[in-house]
Parts: C-alpha cells; structure tokens; sequence
C-alpha cells in the first residue's frame, strides 16, 4: 500500500509528490498523458498547436457544454461535434508544461473580496478562510523552489513579501520595453517586469532560458520552464504512473480506499493508499468525485453538501493588440521591434483596485506580450481585406509579406474575477460516454455582467498605453468566453461542511483522507493567472499531509 | 514493417487519384482527379508556393487527407469542395476547373467566395497551404525552408526529428 497516491501531476499535485516522497513517504502519482522529458520537447508548431497533440482527441474525451446568455436562454455544445475543447494538457507535469508562466501572487484583499467590496447581486462571492498571510511563505517557497525571475518594483498595490526580491533575476527583453516605460512614465502609469516561471539562468540542477521564442503552448527543452515536471517531479523519487486514467474512487466508512483506473487500451488497474490526493485540473477532479457514487455518498462521492461542481470561475476580461509599422519607425526602432527570442515581460497593476463614481471596484492585471511567433496564425490573420473580403493569389502574398517583415504586434491580455454563479457549474451527462464508457463532464457557463464592466475598464487603460507608444490598428475584445487554460472552483474550501466541499485545508469535509489541490479548491480567483497560488496552496497542504502521515 | 510502410504509403498516393464525379443536373458531366483539381486551385489560390518550389498538394494529400487528428467530416469537405468548384465551373462555363483559362478560374472563385461553403473553403485550403509552406519541412513542405525565408522566419529550435500524424 502506498502512503500517497495523487491523481494528476500538474501545479496541483507535483508539489505534494515532491514534499512527501523528499520526506521518505511512498508516493504515486497516476497521470492519463505520457512522458516527456526534455530532451523530446521540440517547437513543431504543425503538432502542438495545429494538431492539439498534448490533449487528447475530442472524439474520445470531449466535454457537454451548455451555455447561458444573459437572458437565461441555454445553447448545448458537444465537443466531440463544436471542437469547443477544455483540454489543457494531459501530460506528465500538466499544462504547467505549456504555460507562458506569467507569475503573480493573488493579493490580501482577493482573500476577502465579500468583506471588503460587498456582495454582487447575482453572485456567490465569499472570502476565503486562510488568509494572504497564511499563503505568503508558500508563495516565497514557489519562488525558490519551482523557479520565478523578476523584479519588484514598488507599486500602489505590491503585496507584502517576506523575501525583499526574487531569488532569480529578470529574464532578457527586447528594446520595446523601453518605448513601452517611457509611454508609462509619461502616462503615470507604474510599468513593472512580469514575474515568470522561467529560470533566467541555470540553476535547481536545471538550465536557464535559451530563449527559443517559442515558450508559451511549447513544452520547454532547457528546463528553464518551472513546470511541475521539470521542477518538482524530475527532482523527487515519487512513482509516476503514466497511461492511467482514474476513473472512480471507491470509499468505505469515510475513508477512500481505492483508485480505478484504465489504461488507454481498457485494462483495469487498482491502488491502495493511505491518503488520496485529488488534482486533475478543475473540470476533470469534480467529475471523478461525481462520478464516484456510492451508497454512502449518492451524489458524488464528498458530496454531502451538495456544493459539489457548483461555483466554477474561469478568468474573466479578454485580450487585444496593437501594430507598430515600419513607416512610423527609425532605423534603430525598427530593428529593436524585430529582435525575436527575448521577452516582453511587462504588466500594469495600477488598477488593481479603482474607484468609479465614488465607489471602489475590484479590478486587475494587465499582461503585455508580442503576438506569439506561431506563423501559421499570422499569416491566415491576413486573409481578409479591410473590407472584409476573402483574398487570395498575389494580393494575399504580397499581404502577407509586407505585415510579416515590416511590422510586428503588440498584444495585452486582461485579468480580472469571474463572479462565482449559481449557473457556471460541473456536472456530468449520464447518456454522453467517453472512449471507456465513463460520463463526460458537463460544463454550465454563466458570466456575470460586472465582469465585462471592469474588463472594460482595463482594457481602456491598456489602450492608452498603445496610443501612446504609436501602436496603430488598436483594438480589443473584452467577453465573457471563458478562457480554457484559467479554471477554477467546483470543490470549495470553506469552513462550513454544509456550504462547501473542502475544509481550510483542502481536505474533504466528508472523508478522513481525501485532498484536493488543483485550482478546484478556490471560491474567488483573484485578478492574476492562477498556477502560482495552485503551487504555493499544494505546498502548504503538503506540510498538513505530511502531519496527519506522521501521526 | 517496411512492408507495412510501403503499404500505408501506396494507399495515401492512391486518395488523390479517386475520381470525382461532377454532376451537371442528374446527368455525370465529366470524370476529374482530386489530384489535378487540387494542383490547379491550390496554385490559382497561393501561386507563391508553388514559385518558391514547395509542394503543397503533395502535403494535403500524404500529411492532412490522413491525419488521425483530423476529423473525417473535415477531410470529406476538402474533397467535396473539389467536386463543388468543378460542378459551379461546368454551371457556369460548362467546363471543368481544370480545363478554364485562368481568368475564367478566377471568376469561379469569386463566384464562390460568395457562397458560405466556397468562402469556408477556400479559407481552409489557403491554411493547409500555410501549413504546408510554413510547417517544419519534415513535413514534406516547405522545402529547403524556403516559406519561412521568404518572411525572414526562422522556425523554433530544436526541430522536430519525426512527423507527428
């Protein structure tokens, strides 16, 4: 019998596996994807991003998705038909081997958004029941263990940190940047260096960034990458089992005795442990607790409160661009733009919290990135004329041609809460099979005004910037698509088992051994991407399991 | 294994060379091949690659008309947006694509380019030859890298050593 076993191998459960298995305890991690290492990593562009490679084909394992509009009125989607795809990553490591590793810490307030802001009608929206406090040394362990690069720069709204800087300092940038501080500085806007997951230079027995240009999306050759592989499970003794995929926990007396699981060619395999812990991504680890019913637990196994699936938050806002062209540009400018490899790697913060007709608002991120050099997207951009015909032939090449070589796109991505719904929830469809029979996940969607309302306001802001800078073609798109790689909820934490499913330590209320630890876990999800609060909470669960082991 | 491989291949050459049949009313108007339909429109639509020497129908018909990630209903719409292009041609000039001059080919893809199914069409045959220009050359296409030197591109490193299919 095992001591642990951990379903999933992403930012959620990779820190588990490493704390434990580093303290002499017998660890398993089941992971359905495969193994990667570094050296089978490349940047064939046709096979990740054109043909999904690292998910796994819609027609096998697909989600029901049922979307609300504002009237209430409900459209379903089967993936298998839309090719509407919620897959991150199923391989070794998770989508954290994907990730861009845009790296920020949720601040004091995300953790009291209902105390501090009030409620919103329509919205589920409470505060957590640990505080920025009880974080803050996880986040400061994420820094130095898994790997962030950056540089504090003091600002309105900088969270307190209990190490003065990180530990590894700013990956390179390209000359941009400096247009891009000189538009803030005039605008009074606070420019800071994006934090990232990626090693600046070598170190944790693993290289620094080789600036490949092709980071996000990619799994990544150096190692610089903090992904849950690279910097937890490559460096720990845990037993990874790939090709499993759990397909139910079985539970006897309050305590989960079993995981099933399935290889890819249906052969049935079970292991026995001690303490479960679940981290599947959000979607996916609330399907497998409702898809383990029992007598018990008739609907769903931890499910007492009813709370399970419910709640479901992506990140809301959007994201938009601006086009600097050669015309408009010197000689020096023009070869700063072109300078491919180095980074961007700048965010305003500024409007984290703002105020608007006398009222204080929650607001958010704003990440700013070059268009991701994938070439086969920016050469199809250009397939419509101004007018909005089709082109082709000769005008299309020569299109093509001149926006490719002698111009280059700015983008920003905005971060801000998606309100928790009574409609965005988990569910799973009793008549809708997976390749193993199993019942796929449902996903309800839902958004809530308020957040395209403050969307709207960061993204003007961002706007600003690009006039500023001499961007031309400026333009956004704040809406409430949610976006598939920044999930969250469905498993509550909380301090009342009638309200929620975990307790303040991600620990079942109903069961004696069983964790949750991806972002399933999170009432409210701050306005920032969420693998560095996943990391830093599964450490801090990880000092918890490691007690109840002990005693 | 080699065997098998010859095999596999022998079948992929074979998928362009099924005929298509154009109807004009109920009457079979004529016989074309995919092959030759597709070399023709796939240069009427981006001559580009065929001037920089990249063989891009060669790659939609050993890479994309097989591929396991894409999906049949897909691959059957390629084919049948062939069989549509030469059906409109026959309506319009009661010729096949293949044997217009090129003006009049080009008149038959704006008549279509209007159509929902011939403008959803053409975008997706215009990104298979993206694909196969901008791809790695491992491949097939983008021969000597010449797609991604003639937008100074220099693709992602390390390349891939084997194709994904």
């Amino acid at each position: 019998m095992y001591d642990v076993c951990i379903v999933g191998s992403g930012a959620g459960g990779s820190p588990i596996a490493y704390e434990l298995s580093n303290a002499g305890f017998n660890v398993v991690v089941l992971e359905k994807g495969a193994n990667y290492r570094e050296e089978d990593f490349n940047k064939d562009e046709l096979a990740v991003s054109r043909r999904d490679m690292f998910t796994p084909p819609l027609k096998e394992q697909y989600h029901i998705i049922n979307e609300y509009d504002s009237s209430g009125e409900v459209t379903t989607y089967s993936g298998k038909e839309s090719g509407w795809n919620f897959w991150n990553g199923s391989l070794v490591g998770g989508s954290s081997n994907l990730m861009s590793g845009y790296f920020h810490r949720m601040k004091p307030k995300d953790f009291k958004l209902l105390s501090t802001y009030g409620k919103i009608e329509g919205s589920n929206v409470v505060d957590w029941c640990i505080s920025y406090d009880e974080l803050e040394p996880y986040y400061d362990k994420v820094e130095k263990v898994v790997g962030v690069s950056g540089e504090v720069v003091e600002h309105k709204f900088q969270e307190p940190r209990s190490s003065a800087n990180f530990p590894y300092p700013c990956l390179e940038t390209n000359g941009v940047t400096k247009w891009f501080d000189k538009a803030c500085k005039e605008l009074a806007f606070d420019s800071m260096p994006t934090p990232r997951a990626v090693l600046s230079q070598n170190a944790l027995g693993r290289n620094g960034c080789y600036y490949s240009n092709f980071c996000g999306s990619y799994g990544c050759s150096s190692g610089a990458k903090s992904s849950g592989r690279a910097a937890l499970l490559q460096k720990c003794n845990a037993k990874v089992i790939t090709d499993a995929f759990v397909y139910k926990l079985e539970s006897k007396e309050g305590r989960v005795t079993k995981a099933h699981y399935y290889t890819k060619h249906k052969i049935k395999h079970t292991i026995n442990a001690k303490i479960f812990v679940l981290s599947a991504q959000a979607i996916e680890s609330s399907r497998l607790l409702l898809n383990s019913k029992s007598a018990e637990f008739p609907d769903g196994l931890a499910n007492s409160s009813g709370a399970l699936g419910k709640n479901l938050i992506f990140s809301a806002g959007g994201s938009g661009s601006g086009r600097f062209i050669f015309e408009n540009l010197t000689k020096e400018q023009r070869e700063e733009l072109m300078q491919v490899g180095v980074f961007f790697n700048r965010s305003l913060q500024d409007w984290y919290e703002y105020e608007e007709a006398q009222k204080s608002y929650k607001g958010g991120t704003i990440d700013f990135l070059f268009e991701h050099q994938n070439i086969i997207p920016r050469a199809s951009r250009e397939m419509y004329d101004e007018d909005g015909n089709l082109l082709w032939g000769e005008k299309l090449a020569e299109k093509i041609h001149k926006r490719l070589t002698t111009s280059r796109v700015l983008t920003f991505e905005v971060f801000n809460d998606w309100l928790p719904t009574d409609k965005c929830s988990v569910g799973v469809a009793e008549s809708a099979k997976d390749k193993w029979g199993i019942p796929v996940g449902v996903i309800n969607l839902n958004s809530h005004p308020h957040d395209l309302k403050v969307g709207e306001h960061l993204a003007q802001k961002a706007v600003e910037v690009l006039e500023k800078m001499g961007a031309v073609e400026i333009e956004y798109s704040i809406s409430s698509s949610p976006p598939p790689n920044l999930i969250a909820g469905g498993c509550r934490f909380g301090n009342d088992p009638k309200t929620s499913v975990l307790d303040k330590n991600c620990k079942a209320h109903d069961l004696e051994n069983l964790y949750v630890t991806d972002a399933s876990f999170m009432p409210t999800g701050g306005s920032v991407p969420y693998t560095w609060t996943i990391y830093a909470n599964s450490f801090r669960v990880a000092e918890v399991i490691k007690s109840q082991l002990k005693e | 294994m080699q065997e098998s491989w010859r095999r596999r291949n022998f079948l992929k050459v074979g998928f362009l060379s099924s005929v298509v049949f154009v109807m004009s009313g109920c009457k079979l108007f004529n016989i074309s091949t995919l092959k030759e339909s597709i070399d023709v429109v796939q240069n009427d639509l981006f001559p580009k690659a065929k001037e920089l020497g990249i063989d891009t129908s060669g790659y939609l018909n050993r890479v994309i008309l097989h591929h396991s990630r894409i999906r049949e209903e897909d691959k059957l719409f390629l084919k049948n947006g062939v069989k549509w292009l030469n059906e409109r041609a026959v309506e319009i000039y009661n010729q096949n694509y293949t044997k217009l001059s090129s003006s009049s080919r080009q008149e038959v893809l704006k008549d279509i380019s209007k159509t929902k199914w011939g403008e959803n069409w053409i975008y997706t045959m215009n990104r298979y030859i993206f694909e196969a220009m901008l791809g790695d050359p491992i491949y097939g296409g983008n021969n000597s890298e010449a797609g991604w030197k003639w937008l100074a591109f220099e693709g992602g490193k390390p390349r891939p050593t084997k194709e994904y299919l």
